[in-house]
């Protein structure tokens, strides 16, 4: 007979979670949308230039309206979805990453190592992330992946923080104890024990830079140090929207806009379910 | 609390020594070279190297770092590359523009926010509470770009109510200029605020010390106002003292659009010319002032939390 | 006046949870007299501390409910009074204390200003009046230096302090009725009796009632007047005490009075509550077999040979810090501790807490690295054993911890807890003979082995000792340090363990050390007992001899705060 484990218990929590089940799905349509795009299969108008009919209202044939080169805004927007799920996954993704190693040797081995990880974080916390964000843009050049990178190599921080934290707390749990008891080496105790009790964390923490990392986006690309220029993105339409707003052209913004108000809402949502789900005794709703 | 103090200021000191290196580190040898930079575009491999003897860069890494080191204890920031002023000045012209923007935001988004959360605590799942919960979830889902255009659009652009841009250095003359811009920073941060102190004081409310409070007959809002506050109040000033700091930063983002000559348009410029002797002197600087500022908080904390003074 | 002062009849509460709706209370009727003590005791799930926490109307709402029902306050039905009405009673006519005071207290407010907001809340009191009236509550409740602790925060008093402190704040109003659940559980059994004896001093005094809500039998027998004993959601008895203790009635109490270990008495066995009743709770005729071996004693043997003999043990922890790390004092948790060990037999380690009885234990098998001393182990000296040795030796030398629920990687099935010691130690050759010899040890243990596939938070507190007890022998070990393993059950739960801790000693010739707090369960289980005080051993003796025969006053101290278990007036 198989079990229930506490990962099925969580699961089922979830499933029975209207608003955690509706937020997933949204962002699974959002994956679509951004794989019709990669693949060409969908929102084909993103490239097509035509210079008769820029800046055209909203319109039965193009829902957003076009942009200063004729280009459909509502497949241009849709476009923008690859370069946010992109900074999103691999930003938050590489941030987690370096976080969970971190925050995991300094919890567990304690002593000098934690004092250096420590002391190395908090000095790179004293710096404001922009001008940390800025100096990295610098030295590699505007592009996707400086913006990934950078968003992943200054954000670990408070990941960090976390499973170090935790790793404090768990090393000392009596499983860990016992496991050490029954004769486990480190390395065994970290991957085999503590490690597991420490994915939630990691889950949770990963939809959390996944937003923040979207957002960054925007700000980003408003300073110059966002993608390059001529690929699509919420963060460019955003942007040029200052110039397009004194023409009175507000389609842009507004796709660039709501496409994002839902994929963050979305992230969001999802994001407290997952903590109501793998944590009850949490509920804060 | 001597002790407690002097063992912080211990700490500070490593960390300082972390922070001067990563900027070295970042500035001078990763971000291109500053003498061909300061010598200008049209100058000769001879003059680019002159330039560089008398900025001391053919010393070795050392030599180099120490110079930096005695440059950040006097004060000496030397010049901005772009306007060739003093950033010491820049820096002092900035400070009052920046803070008359994040002063009042500050302020004025924890009157509105903290007790907007203890209210929603209160009546928690009412309508109240969610319908505000729906608005900030709603809030926190827009990207700040978009409010500033926003604003600027609708309030200044059509509706006229305040100018789009610019500022007025007299006292009086400029919270004309500033409202704006202040409406929009509190509106930025009072949704993940507002969500976040919600969290807390729920949190709270499952202590055992509340249920020890009903036993004794107190009334419902004497448990969550006068008991959980309380309680409530020591994470959310750490959190809340930790952005004291980063104020007088101003905002990179506000002070760009709206034309405010704040030390945050002053790193926004600094960007797009690649101007690295004013990024260098604000990333040093702010990063000095917080480490001050959270042995402040630290003292603070120790205050409120009975718990701390003892350690 | 009637003579109740409380009268429950038919009351019910129900939870709402993931599984589905929970009766924790159904329909239970009883009474509290005025100025007496009923004792409510029960096992956990039992809907005792249910039972009080819907006297005051406190039932968290979601996700309990009190679904009917009435509570009688003096013929006043408290389920029909309005919130504020309540309100009014809570702190004034009923007030309550609960089980952990350091949680249960403001950390952030003074102790004068907790127990003084009670005061001007009912009472009416200014601040001055409140704060004198303060002053002579802590007196009453016997708190030294009361003007100062007045101002003192919770986390500066010890734990029977801050329970006083609560107390004082309980009795401001002089209530009519004090409900305390497990107040004296989570202290030590010294500090118990003091907190019991002021209990009762107070009743006397302000002709209190008190509901007293506990699992322990001993207790109740020592301060209850009345006895409603509660088991899943019903009272299966209720009665006078010394009724209830003389002459049980239902086959629950009896099995549960019962299967307390005593300090009189010295079986092989003890008897457990599936002796007397089924499992739908009937009655069941007692086992000829089972009555042959709850009559056999168990011999206490102290000349076997020597297995372990701790020499010289010392753990220091630093404890204040100077300006640059260097250590300015030391807690001394283990001060010099020698000790033998018997092969085959069991050394009880017994003290309160902080007497460093648990450190002493993990330091044993370098769990803690000792500051200085020896442990010699069949003539090696383990302390200096390398990385690799100490492995091997790991075998031979176990542990069983206090909590069931933190002592298993909840994300681990069983199977693999039990198969993951060997693995370590390479034994078993195939995945399959791992899982057969995994079986044999769930069956030695008493369960099933259909339970590998499952995961440890779908199994009760009991079972998963038993899952820890399979998990010890894996690796066919000589020795187990027993750390308060029984400490965190119900006590029905603790008397089939320790059977068969001694079950499994007499078939695998174990050698235990048992660690606890409580002595009778101690004394049951071994043959040499010392106390142990301020990480010192303090004496030492056959388990006879040191309760018949104790010689160090702590020692003394200790027996005779220890509750007699059975109702006073009855002992002489």
């Amino acid at each position: 007979m198989k079990g229930k484990s506490l990962w099925s218990d969580a699961r089922s929590r979830l499933r029975r979670d209207p608003i955690g089940m509706i937020s997933f799905v949204v962002i699974c349509g959002y994956l679509l949308v951004a794989l019709l795009c990669a693949t060409h299969l969908g929102f084909k108008g993103y490239n097509v230039v035509d210079n008769s009919i820029a800046y055209q209202e909203p319109s039965v044939v193009h829902w957003f309206g076009t942009d200063i080169f004729g280009r459909d805004v509502f497949d241009r927007a849709a476009h923008g979805t690859i370069t946010s799920l992109t900074v999103g996954f691999f930003g938050a993704g590489l941030s987690v990453l370096i976080g969970t190693i971190l925050g995991a040797v300094a919890g567990y081995f304690g002593g000098f190592a934690d004092e250096l990880i420590t002391w190395f974080y908090t000095t790179i916390d004293t710096i404001p992330y922009i001008l940390l964000v800025v100096a990295f843009s610098f030295v590699m050049g505007p592009s996707l992946t400086t913006l990934c990178l950078a968003i992943g190599l200054t954000s670990w921080i408070r990941h960090c923080r976390v499973v170090r934290a935790e790793f404090l707390k768990q090393r000392e749990r009596d499983y860990v104890q016992a496991a050490a008891a029954l004769g486990s080496g480190n390395l065994r105790r970290i991957f085999v024990h503590i490690l597991p009790n420490t994915f939630h964390l990691i889950l949770i923490n990963f939809t959390l830079g996944f937003i923040s990392a979207v957002k960054s986006e925007v700000i980003l690309t408003y300073l110059g140090l966002g993608v390059k220029p001529g690929t699509p993105s919420w963060g460019a339409m955003i942007s040029d929207a200052r110039l397009e707003l004194s023409r009175d052209v507000w389609w842009g913004l507004a796709a660039a806009t709501i496409f994002m108000f839902f994929l963050v809402l979305a992230f969001t949502l999802f994001n407290d379910a997952l903590r109501d789900a793998l944590d009850p005794k949490l509920k804060s709703r | 609390m001597g002790k407690y103090i002097f063992r912080r200021v211990l700490y500070m000191i490593p960390i300082l020594f972390g922070v001067t290196l990563v900027t070295f580190l970042l500035f001078n040898v990763a971000g291109g070279d500053p003498a061909a930079q300061a010598a200008g575009r049209y100058a000769t491999p001879a003059q680019i190297q002159a330039m560089r003897v008398e900025m001391g860069l053919d010393k070795p890494m050392v030599v180099q770092y120490l110079n930096m080191v005695k440059q950040i204890f006097t004060l000496d920031w030397g010049r901005s590359w772009s306007s060739k002023q003093q950033i010491s000045i820049l820096i002092k012209e900035g400070v009052g523009p920046s803070l008359s923007l994040t002063i009042p935001a500050f302020i004025l988004t924890l009157l509105i926010s903290i007790p907007l959360a203890l209210v929603m605590a209160y009546k928690r799942n009412s309508i109240f509470d969610k319908s505000l919960l729906v608005s900030c979830l709603a809030l926190i889902s827009i990207s700040s770009v978009f409010y500033v255009l926003a604003g600027q659009y609708f309030i200044s652009y059509k509706l006229g109510w305040f100018p789009i841009w610019g500022w007025d250095p007299t006292w009086e003359g400029r919270w004309d200029y500033v409202a704006l811009p202040l409406l929009i920073m509190v509106i930025l941060s009072i949704g993940g605020d507002i969500l976040f102190f919600r969290t807390v004081f729920l949190e709270e409310m499952y202590q055992d010390y509340v249920r020890t409070a009903r036993s004794k007959g107190l009334p419902e809002r004497r448990v969550l106002f006068k008991h959980v506050l309380k309680n409530a109040l020591i994470p959310i000033i750490t959190l809340v003292v930790l952005e004291i700091p980063f104020l007088i930063l101003g905002s990179l983002l506000l002070e760009s659009y709206f034309g405010i000559p704040g030390l945050g348009n002053l790193i926004y410029r600094a960007i797009q010319e690649s101007d690295f002797p004013v990024i260098k002197a604000m990333t040093i600087m702010s990063a000095v002032l917080y480490i001050v500022l959270q042995l402040v908080t630290d003292v603070l904390y120790a205050l409120v939390d009975p718990k701390v003074r003892f350690e | 006046m009637s003579e109740n002062i409380i009268q429950v009849r038919n009351l019910a509460v129900e939870f709402r949870t993931d599984e589905g709706i929970v009766n924790a209370v159904k329909k239970i009727s009883f009474d509290v007299p005025r100025g007496k003590t009923v004792g409510l005791v029960g096992e956990s799930g039992s809907g005792k501390s249910v039972t009080s926490l819907a006297v005051m109307r406190l039932i968290p709402n979601p996700p309990g409910k009190i679904t009917g029902g009435e509570i009688l306050l003096n013929g006043k039905d408290l389920l029909k009074l309005s919130e504020s009405e309540m309100r009014n009673i809570r702190g004034n006519q009923i007030s309550m204390i609960f089980q952990e005071p350091m949680t249960s207290l403001n950390p952030v407010f003074t102790c004068g200003d907790q127990i003084a907001e009670t005061l001007m809340l009912h009472q009416k009191l200014s601040k001055t009046d409140a704060m004198a009236k303060v002053h002579d509550l802590l007196t009453q409740v016997g708190i030294p230096n009361p003007a100062e602790r007045i101002k003192s925060y919770p986390h500066e008093l010890s734990g029977g302090q801050r329970q006083r402190v609560m107390i004082a704040m309980a009795i401001a109003c002089e209530p009519d009725m004090l409900i305390a659940d497990e107040p004296t559980t989570a202290l030590d059994v010294t500090i118990q009796k003091q907190i019991l004896d002021l209990l009762a001093d107070l009743q006397k005094k302000y002709q209190m009632s008190i509901l007293f809500i506990t699992h322990d039998l001993g207790v109740i027998a020592d301060i209850a007047d009345e006895v409603v004993v509660m088991y899943r959601g019903d009272i299966v008895e209720k009665g006078h005490t010394e009724d209830i203790f003389l002459k049980p009635q239902h086959p629950y109490t009896k099995g549960l009075l019962a299967c307390r270990p005593s300090l009189e008495k010295n079986p092989r066995r003890l008897p457990v509550v599936s002796d007397f009743m089924t499992a739908d709770g009937k009655e069941k005729v007692i086992d000829v077999a089972v009555m042959k071996q709850q009559k056999q004693t168990r011999a206490i043997d102290v000349k076997h040979s020597e297995l372990l003999k701790i020499q010289n043990i010392k753990k220091h922890f630093p404890l204040q810090k100077g300006m640059f790390g260097a250590v300015k004092s030391w807690v001394k948790a283990v001060d010099d501790v020698t000790l033998t060990v018997r092969k085959g037999r069991t050394l009880g380690l017994v003290g309160e807490s902080g007497c460093g009885k648990t450190t002493l234990g993990r330091t044993i098998l370098r769990l803690i690295e000792p500051t200085a001393g020896e442990i010699v182990y069949n003539g090696t000296d383990i302390t200096k054993l390398g990385r690799e040795d100490m492995r091997a030796m790991r075998r031979k030398m176990q542990i069983i911890f206090q909590d069931p629920y933190a002592s298993l990687n909840p994300r681990m099935t069983i199977g693999a807890a039990l198969m993951e010691p060997m693995i370590i130690h390479g034994l078993g050759s195939s995945r399959e003979e791992r899982l057969e010899m995994a079986g044999e040890l769930t069956k030695k243990v008493g369960l099933d082995r259909s339970m590998l596939n499952r995961y440890p938070h779908e199994f009760s507190g009991g079972q998963r000792q038993r899952i820890c007890i399979a998990r010890a022998l894996a690796v066919k070990p000589e020795f187990i340090i027993c750390d308060e393993s029984v400490s965190a059950l119900d006590v029905s739960i603790q008397a089939q363990i320790l059977n068969l801790l001694l079950d499994l000693q007499d078939e695998m010739n174990l050698t235990y050390v048992f660690i606890s707090h409580d002595l009778a369960v101690v004394k049951f289980i071994s043959d040499e007992v010392a106390v142990m005080y301020n990480g010192k051993v303090v004496e030492m003796n056959d388990a006879v001899g040191i309760y018949e025969n104790p010689q160090h006053d702590y020692t003394k101290k200790l027996l005779g705060a220890i509750p007699k278990g059975m109702p006073k007036h009855l002992i002489q």
